[in-house]
């Protein structure tokens, strides 16, 4: 059998599945081509985006309240909605007590808590119509994150490392940054059957100092003279260890991984370093724990880093956004911060010309509900909520300056141009360049994709 | 004229076509409001996924032709003239149960235009110009004939020239085909590579240095061959192998959900399950038996035998968040039919879950026909101690996963895998194309002892072949079936099916005995040979890939056996067999890899670095990354850094003289060989240099141990 043959044999099982991109990780899987996760792969078509910043509002956000205004809740202020079970909606529909206002050239509608990224209407692609399966935490989340409500698929950083590759081979292609453990936790980010080189890289964010960011990033004692005074000796070492065996390629790419390694201790030390702008920047971000991992964001994304993703969360609470009690204070809070730190992103990336490359995604794993919960003590709250929520996207690709599709009157559902979930990911990965549907890799005996059997790409949003 | 514009114009003609083909007795005016009000809608709204033009038809339904809509999809007829309410499309469109157009409910003036076109006798006149032929039946008789159905067969040792090359039956297998196509096997490899290798095969660790010496000169015939055996008797064996079955077993000890604290679903005691299947292995319980145990010990021990841990195989899968509905213990049970399917038996009957496997002879009926009797189990955690409560453990530290008879359920099939929508009540059975006859429906409690006892049937032909081909493939990098997991028809074939077969059918002569099978592997000629391509350029021409295994190929090690050599080097590593399970991150902790915790939640950072599979399904093979974090850990983990000051501490303690002797010691510890000229220089070199020349020895350390040399083994 030849060499050729064997490529062969390759083709003829792509064409049972393994997508054009797949293709370079079935191979690598195979041992046909070095298994470096780092090259950079070709994608289905011209992509629009060449990164993904994903802004993850963990609770969900209340639509509502923030990008879906809803007066019809005031004329149906207490009344119940139909088809919702008692226990539920208790209390009834409730207004938003926030003003909302159209902003820009293009009239973005957005409440008064979003004073910053008002100004960057513009540049806001709102989709008002998106539902999802479950208003549970868990299920919801998983499937925001993977396509399906259980743990067992890789999630969408995953699979864009998978289908991409990196685009700086000194730095991890998915990296997740969370201050904490989010509801449902590490498989969030799990490559699952994809190999593990495209799990993301998860980085605690509650002390920035860049050495507590990066495990393993420096060598606790020596410096680094002395460490390369070490990796010469072991190039030595490993070189006439190669020169024995016929220059096993497995052995040469562990040579080249170690390499990369010592780069990367600088790399990386410089990308991870926030400390490392000017105070302006920092200060443009806000100083809390979302803003600064935001800005950090923006430094692994300009450095090639392929998706980047950011957990809303506080250092006591693994799910911020799920206000099931006093929801207006809370969301005036965290709108706030989040608010700022989403539009000094967006400005930040506009300044560097990175925006148009830069998919930018802000939402959670559901909505709100436009009817009150009673609290036992204090101000009312608002449910789970999955029929009908909101999402932002900005930049990448992404028509600037449009609100896509519609809740009804009263933002219980989505009823125009309805947006799943799987929806979402077909757009995000066609926007990438990648064919939602040819992008799958065979595992257990079928071919696997993000979308499973679902997903329509919504073309109306994309510039 | 292209293609699709042919296909376009024909798409134009055909309701002109379909028009005059209006049978008789229709009445004109219906056969008008069809074309006027309903063909239209259809045609938007439907045709896209229930179409012969669809690009997937969905649900098994088609709209397209008069016959099609009245037989209907999956769920049953679309349309029954004059009867609305049986009439499933309507039901969809009122988005009752089923919602259709899935993205938005048409206009009600449009439903109610169905409703009238339905009443008055659904009036259509499509012909079925474009009915595709049905889909071909899958009949576990005619599926028989492939060659995994087909029951494995000894087959006589085929002649070869070089006999004196074919040291065990599997080599006149090897050398046929090898001497067919002109490629020379590679010599055998030296003493001191052949010791490495088979000692890391059988123990997961490197021989000590004495070990070495001794085999290397020890003058006997059978050197080798008692070397074999005094590996294969060490507790070392048993740790090796039985984390291949826990990749297989999807082994772990909690939830990839975890709600809150809430530790109800994890596992604190699975280890026990862990040191059983170590014990197993090391007793050479035969396999057999060993699978009958992890499905079914509640049914064929007594209450008080120590062999109960053994069900950790079923007891500690994976369990979902809101479990106890429907739609979860759903996910659960395709969990424990892909464990059996793929882990045992190298099928995926899991695919059969929501509609007819594609490939395979297997029947949703089969899956459902298994997944009954996971419904009929009922698992649940109980206390150590007192072992009669059957309530949920109050204290989960103390609780041991128990599997347990249920009440006897037969499932109904649930169409399209939607729990909501429910086809024939199929009693429990094995799958059908794998049974002797049709097979019989289980009628002891759940059906896991019928289960056990039809996977391990002497008749069923996958089970030894499944077993068989995972160990090899342990050894080649490759089974002879490529895709562990998968013998079905997208699996590849096998690269040499009668050595298979014959090595299945003398491993279940043979008493399922894993030691038998692991001794005939290692005692081949195939495996002692060099793993050099450079004696066969012919081979590396013709054979690149190895597939004729003219040479051993060079291996990586595991995250366990590079982790458990490391610590053999230092010096640290404890022989310590079974207990609790460990961090292996932590510089201080010395026992072996296998007792790694292991989490759904939060795979350990190391392991989940060096490849180690994803727990939360049985793992069909690992896949192998190179990347520049694992270098990092290797350069700068406390870990790591540990290990070498130990190692230098202990070449400092242990060999008296000059930096020359302590180098040579280095290289025979870590690599089981003398150093060359050119690195004893080297390292001289480096020892020699620099101001604090105290310091270099642990430097020097972490350089030999984070050497190639180290991760692979020849």
């Amino acid at each position: 059998m030849t060499e050729s043959l064997t490529r062969r044999e390759m083709l003829r099982r792509s064409g049972l599945g393994f997508g054009l991109l797949g293709l370079a990780g079935a191979m690598q899987s195979n041992g046909l081509l070095a298994a470096e996760a780092g090259a950079a792969r070709a994608p289905h078509f011209t992509p629009k985006a060449k990164r993904v910043i994903f802004l993850f509002m963990n609770g969900g956000p209340s639509h509502v309240d923030t990008f879906d205004p809803k007066p019809g809740l005031k004329q149906r202020e207490g009344q119940k909605p139909s088809g919702e079970p008692d226990r539920k909606a208790k209390a009834g529909f409730v207004p938003s007590p926030f003003a909302f206002r159209a902003h820009g050239k293009s009239g973005v509608v957005m409440s008064e808590l979003f004073p910053n990224l008002a100004r960057r209407a513009d540049d806001l692609c709102v989709l008002r119509s998106m539902h999802t399966d479950v208003p549970n935490h868990e299920p919801g989340l998983v499937l925001m994150h993977s396509g399906t409500q259980q743990p067992t698929r890789p999630s969408m950083g995953s699979w864009v490392s998978y289908g991409l590759g990196s685009e700086n081979e000194n730095l991890p292609g998915y990296v997740v940054l969370a201050p904490r453990r989010p509801v449902v936790g590490p498989h969030l980010w799990s490559s699952s059957f994809l190999p593990g080189a495209h799990q993301g890289m998860a980085v605690t964010t509650t002390d920035m100092r860049v050495e507590k960011l990066v495990a393993n990033l420096n060598h606790p004692t020596l410096d680094r003279a002395k460490q390369r005074e070490q990796l010469d000796l072991l190039g030595s070492l490993n070189r006439l260890h190669l020169e024995n065996r016929a220059r096993d390629a497995a052995l040469e790419s562990q040579i080249r991984a170690m390499e990369t390694a010592f780069r990367m201790q600088t790399t990386a030390a410089e990308a991870f370093d926030v400390g490392r702008e000017p105070a302006g920047a920092r200060e443009m971000y806000g100083t809390s724990l979302f803003g600064q991992a935001c800005l950090l964001a923006r430094r692994l994304s300009e450095r090639g880093v392929r998706f980047v993703q950011v957990y809303y969360l506080a250092p006591g609470d693994n799910q911020p956004w799920d206000t099931h009690a006093d929801n207006d204070n809370r969301h005036r809070k965290l709108c706030a911060d989040s608010d700022r730190a989403t539009a000094a992103l967006l400005t930040d990336l506009k300044q560097r010309g990175l925006l148009d490359e830069t998919l930018v995604v802000w939402g959670g794993e559901f909505g709100r509900t436009p009817y009150a919960q009673p609290a036992t003590k204090g101000a009312h709250g608002r449910d789970h909520h999955h029929t009908g929520f909101s999402m932002v996207l900005a930049g990448g690709g992404v028509k600037g300056g449009m609100m896509y599709g519609a809740t009804d009157e009263v933002g219980m559902h989505a009823v125009e141009n309805r947006v799943h979930v799987h929806d979402l990911h077909a757009t995000i990965l066609h926007l990438l360049g990648i064919d939602h549907e040819r992008l799958t890799y065979r595992f257990s005996g079928r071919d696997y994709r993000l979308t499973d059997v679902h997903g329509r790409v919504v073309r109306d949003v994309i510039a | 004229m292209t293609a699709r514009r042919l296909a376009l114009l024909a798409a134009l003609w055909l309701p002109v076509l379909g028009l005059a083909a209006a049978r008789a007795g229709e009445p004109r005016e219906q056969v008008d409001f069809f074309e006027g009000k309903i063909r239209p809608a259809l045609v938007t709204h439907c045709y896209s996924c229930h179409s012969a033009g669809a690009k997937k038809v969905r649900g098994g339904l088609r709209l397209d032709t008069r016959d099609l809509a009245r037989k209907g999809g999956d769920t049953g007829p679309a349309v029954v003239p004059g009867d609305p309410a049986k009439s499933l499309l309507l039901q969809a469109l009122r988005y009752g149960d089923l919602k259709m157009p899935p993205d938005r409910k048409l206009p009600d003036a449009v439903v109610k235009d169905f409703e009238t076109w339905i009443k008055s006798g659904a009036a259509d006149p499509r012909e079925s110009v474009a009915a595709a032929p049905p889909p071909a039946p899958l009949d576990a008789e005619a599926g028989k004939r492939f060659w995994a159905f087909q029951p494995p067969q000894s087959h006589p040792a085929p002649a070869v020239r070089d006999g004196a090359n074919a040291l065990r039956k599997i080599d006149a297998f090897l050398l046929a085909r090898l001497e067919q196509a002109g490629v020379e096997p590679a010599p055998p490899a030296d003493r001191r590579t052949l010791l490495r290798r088979v000692t890391f095969d059988l123990t997961g660790l490197p021989p000590t240095p004495a070990e070495a010496e001794a085999f290397v000169n020890d003058p006997a015939p059978d050197a080798y061959e008692k070397c074999v055996e005094r590996l294969l008797a060490r507790p070392a064996y048993g740790e090796r192998w039985a984390r291949f079955w826990l990749d297989v077993a999807r082994y772990a000890e909690d939830q990839a959900h975890i709600v809150g604290d809430d530790k109800s679903l994890t596992y604190p005691n699975a280890y026990l399950y862990r040191d059983w299947v170590i014990k197993a292995l090391n007793d050479d319980v035969p396999y057999d038996r060993f699978v009958t145990l992890q499905l079914a010990a509640d049914l064929v021990e007594s209450p008080a035998s120590p062999n109960l841990p053994a069900l950790g195989f079923v007891g500690l899968g994976p369990k979902y968040y809101d479990r106890g509905r429907l739609a979860v213990m759903a996910e659960e049970w395709e969990d424990r039919v892909d464990v059996v399917g793929r882990g045992l038996l190298g099928l995926t009957v899991a695919c059969a879950r929501c509609h007819d496997h594609k490939y395979d002879p297997i029947k949703t009926e089969d899956y459902y026909g298994l997944a009954g009797v996971f419904a009929s189990t009922k698992l649940y955690n109980r206390p150590l101690a007192g072992a009669k409560g059957t309530e949920d453990a109050k204290q989960p530290k103390d609780a041991m996963h128990v599997v347990r008879e249920g009440t006897p359920t037969d499932l109904a099939v649930f169409l399209r895998g939607d729990v909501n929508s429910k086809g024939a009540v199929v009693p429990r059975h094995f799958v059908s194309v794998l049974s002797d006859t049709s097979a019989k429906p289980f009628r002891q409690g759940s059906g896991r002892r019928e289960l056990a006892a039809a996977v391990t049937d002497r008749h069923n032909p996958l089970t030894a072949r499944v077993i068989v081909n995972r160990v090899w493939a342990a050894y080649f990098g490759r089974g002879l079936v490529a895709t562990p997991a998968n013998f079905g028809a997208l699996g590849e074939r096998p690269t040499h099916p009668e050595l298979l077969d014959d090595l299945a059918v003398r491993f279940m002569d043979g008493g399922w005995s894993l030691k038998s099978l692991h001794r005939e592997i290692v005692l081949s000629a195939a495996y002692r040979r060099s793993s050099s391509t450079e004696y066969s350029v012919r081979s590396t021409q013709t054979d690149p890939q190895n597939l004729l295994l003219a040479h051993m190929p060079r291996r990586r090690l595991g995250v366990e056996a590079w982790r458990d050599a490391v610590l053999a080097a230092s010096g640290r590593l404890s022989r310590a067999v079974g207990g609790q399970s460990l961090d292996p991150l932590d510089p201080k902790e010395a026992r072996r890899t296998v007792y790694s915790r292991v989490s759904r939640l939060e795979l350990n950072r190391l392991l989940a670095l060096f490849d180690f599979p994803d727990p939360n399904v049985t793992a069909d093979r690992r896949v192998e990354t190179t990347t520049p974090l694992q270098k990092m850990f290797v350069l700068n983990s406390p870990f790591m850094v540990a290990q070498a000051e130990a190692l230098a501490g202990r070449l400092a303690a242990e060999v008296p003289g000059d930096d020359g002797r302590r180098i040579d010691a280095a290289y025979r510890l870590l690599y089981g060989r003398a150093p060359g000229d050119a690195e004893t220089r080297l390292g001289r070199e480096f020892l020699s240099r620099g101001a604090d020349r105290k310091a270099r020895w642990p430097q020097y350390a972490h350089v030999l141990l984070a050497a190639n040399e180290m991760m692979f083994v020849d």
